[in-house]
């Protein structure tokens, strides 16, 4: 389970088109004192907030509205920004280059997303 | 040719006939070339034979070995004239068949051999000629041999003053000259229709196919690489094919090829081939070496199938299939959400199962809707008639329903079939259909605003209801969806008021400018 504390005043990105999931996240990362930069559900939106600073991490569903996300994370690994893929693909319908990604797939439990990013911040820390 | 001159006189005539069967033997080959049918070709026989014999008419007919009967092969042009001459109602052109082996021309045929009738209206053997025919005085007849065996014969009629020893000589002279005709234009239209057929399988055959000479440089093809591609024969020839093949793969294809010419051997390879019109086909490739009977390549037959469209549907699939998983994935997402929403309201268990199976059925039927037509649009007073009917509320002087023809796009079903859902559900339980003398409105249009886009503005109107306090859980739900999500899904806005007279609900939702409407 998430170590107390890591997530706690981190800025994390949502960009999630499904309202009930995105304010799923929003509670629950608000639950950790985290500071939520969105969540917005299109591609468009998602790319405005990609470019804004001090973004610390990213939750990412890779399918907006029928737009993929893969601009947004390309956008975000270049400025250095760590994200998750929160998506109902398999991994096959990914391409290559994303494979590497950490994915939690839909349907989720709230606490396997924070892990996840609990785990993304943990290996950002270290040197 | 028997020529036995009595004097110098007849040595002359003997002389200007042979010159006069050589000549014909000569119109025939030449003729034979370039006439466009076997009848054609024995009616230029048949005027060089009447030329050389003085015949008034004549005619030309093989036998037919499966029914030992005679067809003609054709009558002579001064033939049909006699026939017209003779009245006949015999259709010009159309050469009889079937004909019994028997009478003059039988003996012919039977006896194999050339024979004179100057006595045909009379001759014991005659059979009489048919109705139409004109009447017949003199009678010549000559078979046509092929390979020692009688094939069919000239018979030729009417000349005046009666056929000669000599008439019949220079009949049997032109006789082969003829055999030889008839075989070649026969050979030579066998092969032009073989040859047709091949080129209209080649064309027909929807497939592009070439032949390439052995060293893979010279290309003769169906003529389809050009529909695809542009390029002529001459251009694809020598390498000049490989131009179009797409960059990226030029040199798996240039190394395919090479392998199979040194080696000899088929190659099979996909790639993409630019079009005439502009970007890139896949094609399926393969080529094959033709061998001689000792074994020594002699060309190469290839062909190429365009699997472009196959791709493309491989490629639909994979995406159906992948966004059919993200759906089913998503739907599951939202039903926990708006499963862990309707117990987060704290009701009693009952409570709590009644409303969550009745947001589940509204989620399943606007699953339904939205994929019973293609486009997966819905029409919206459908959709709003529907969620009413689901709560036991139908047509009644309390509701009143009004509003144009609208296309909901697919996006939108499911989140605007909930918020109708749970407006639905608050006014059987609180509101309008709760209360004796309540009444709900729902009305709609569609406008444009300043930068054409196109809105749906509804309004939800529920009037005659005492102010009631309002369920904490239904309000819970249904506001956060009506507030929230519809304006975070759909871009929509949206204004709920609970007040005196009943709920007060407007959505403004934008729709795509592709879906139908008012």
């Amino acid at each position: 389970m998430t170590m107390p504390g890591r997530l706690a005043g981190r800025r994390i990105l949502v960009v999630e088109d499904e309202y009930f999931i995105a304010s799923d996240l929003r509670r629950a990362l608000g639950a950790e004192q985290a500071v939520v930069i969105g969540p917005v559900s299109s591609l468009a939106a998602g790319l405005e907030l990609a470019e804004r600073d001090g973004i610390d991490a990213a939750l990412l569903d890779v399918n907006l509205e029928g737009d993929s996300s893969l601009a947004i994370a390309d956008r975000l690994a270049a400025r250095g920004v760590p994200f998750v893929f929160v998506t109902g693909y398999d991994d096959w319908a990914l391409p290559d280059a994303y494979r590497h990604v950490r994915r939690v797939p839909k349907p989720f439990a709230v606490p396997t997303v924070l892990d996840a990013l609990d785990q993304l911040l943990a290996s950002e820390e270290r040197p | 040719m028997r020529m036995e001159p009595r004097d110098e006189t007849s040595l002359l005539a003997t002389l200007a006939r042979k010159n006069a069967v050589l000549e014909g033997i000569n119109r025939i080959f030449h003729e034979a070339l370039t006439a466009p049918s076997l009848e054609a070709l024995g009616r230029v026989c048949l005027r060089v034979a009447e030329d050389v014999t003085g015949a008034a008419f004549s005619f030309m007919g093989e036998i037919d070995r499966a029914t030992d009967t005679l067809d003609e092969i054709a009558i002579s042009e001064r033939g049909w004239t006699a026939f017209e001459a003779a009245k006949s109602d015999w259709p010009r052109g159309k050469v009889p068949t079937g004909l019994t082996i028997h009478g003059l021309y039988g003996r012919v045929l039977r006896e194999g051999r050339g024979l004179i009738f100057n006595d045909a209206a009379t001759h014991a053997d005659r059979i009489g000629t048919p109705a139409g025919h004109p009447p017949l005085a003199s009678f010549l007849g000559v078979p046509l041999h092929q390979n020692g065996a009688v094939i069919g014969m000239v018979g030729l009629g009417n000349r005046p003053g009666g056929f000669r020893d000599e008439d019949l000589a220079a009949a049997e002279e032109l006789a082969p000259a003829i055999v030889q005709a008839l075989r070649s234009k026969r050979a030579e239209m066998a092969l032009r229709d073989s040859e047709e057929q091949r080129r209209l399988t080649l064309e027909l055959v929807p497939a592009m196919l070439w032949r390439v000479d052995l060293n893979g440089l010279r290309i003769e093809s169906n003529q389809q690489w050009h529909a695809i591609t542009g390029q002529t024969d001459e251009q694809a020839s020598a390498g000049g094919w490989m131009e179009l093949i797409h960059p990226s793969e030029a040199g798996k294809v240039t190394r395919a090829f090479r392998r199979a010419y040194a080696a000899g051997e088929p190659v099979t390879v996909q790639c993409r081939v630019r079009q005439a019109e502009g970007g890139y086909r896949a094609l399926l490739i393969r080529q094959v070496p033709v061998r001689d009977d000792a074994g020594q390549i002699t060309h190469w037959l290839g062909a190429a199938t365009d699997i472009s469209d196959m791709q493309l549907l491989e490629e639909r699939q994979r995406v159906l299939v992948a966004e059919l998983q993200h759906r089913v994935r998503n739907i599951l997402t939202v039903v926990r959400s708006v499963f862990a929403r309707t117990v987060e309201g704290g009701e009693s268990l009952d409570d709590v199962a009644d409303h969550f199976r009745g947001r589940l059925d509204a989620l399943a039927r606007t699953q339904v809707s939205a994929t019973l037509n293609a486009s997966g649009t819905v029409d919206l007073e459908n959709l709003i008639r529907d969620e009413l009917l689901s709560v036991g509320v139908s047509d009644g002087p309390e509701l009143s329903i009004a509003g144009p023809d609208v296309a909901l796009p697919a996006g939108a079903v499911e989140l605007l079939g909930l918020a109708v859902h749970e407006l639905a559900t608050n006014a059987l339980k609180f509101g309008a259909f709760r209360s004796p003398g309540g009444s709900l409105s729902i009305t709609w249009d569609v406008n444009v605003d300043g930068r054409s886009a196109r809105r749906l503005d509804l309004r939800w109107t529920e009037q005659g209801v005492p102010a009631v306090p309002v369920g904490a859980a239904r309000q819970g739900f249904g506001t956060e969806l009506i507030e929230e999500a519809l304006p975070y899904r759909l871009g929509a806005e949206t204004r709920l008021e609970f007040r005196g007279g009943g709920v007060r609900c407007t959505i403004a939702l934008p729709l795509s400018g592709d879906e139908e409407g008012a």
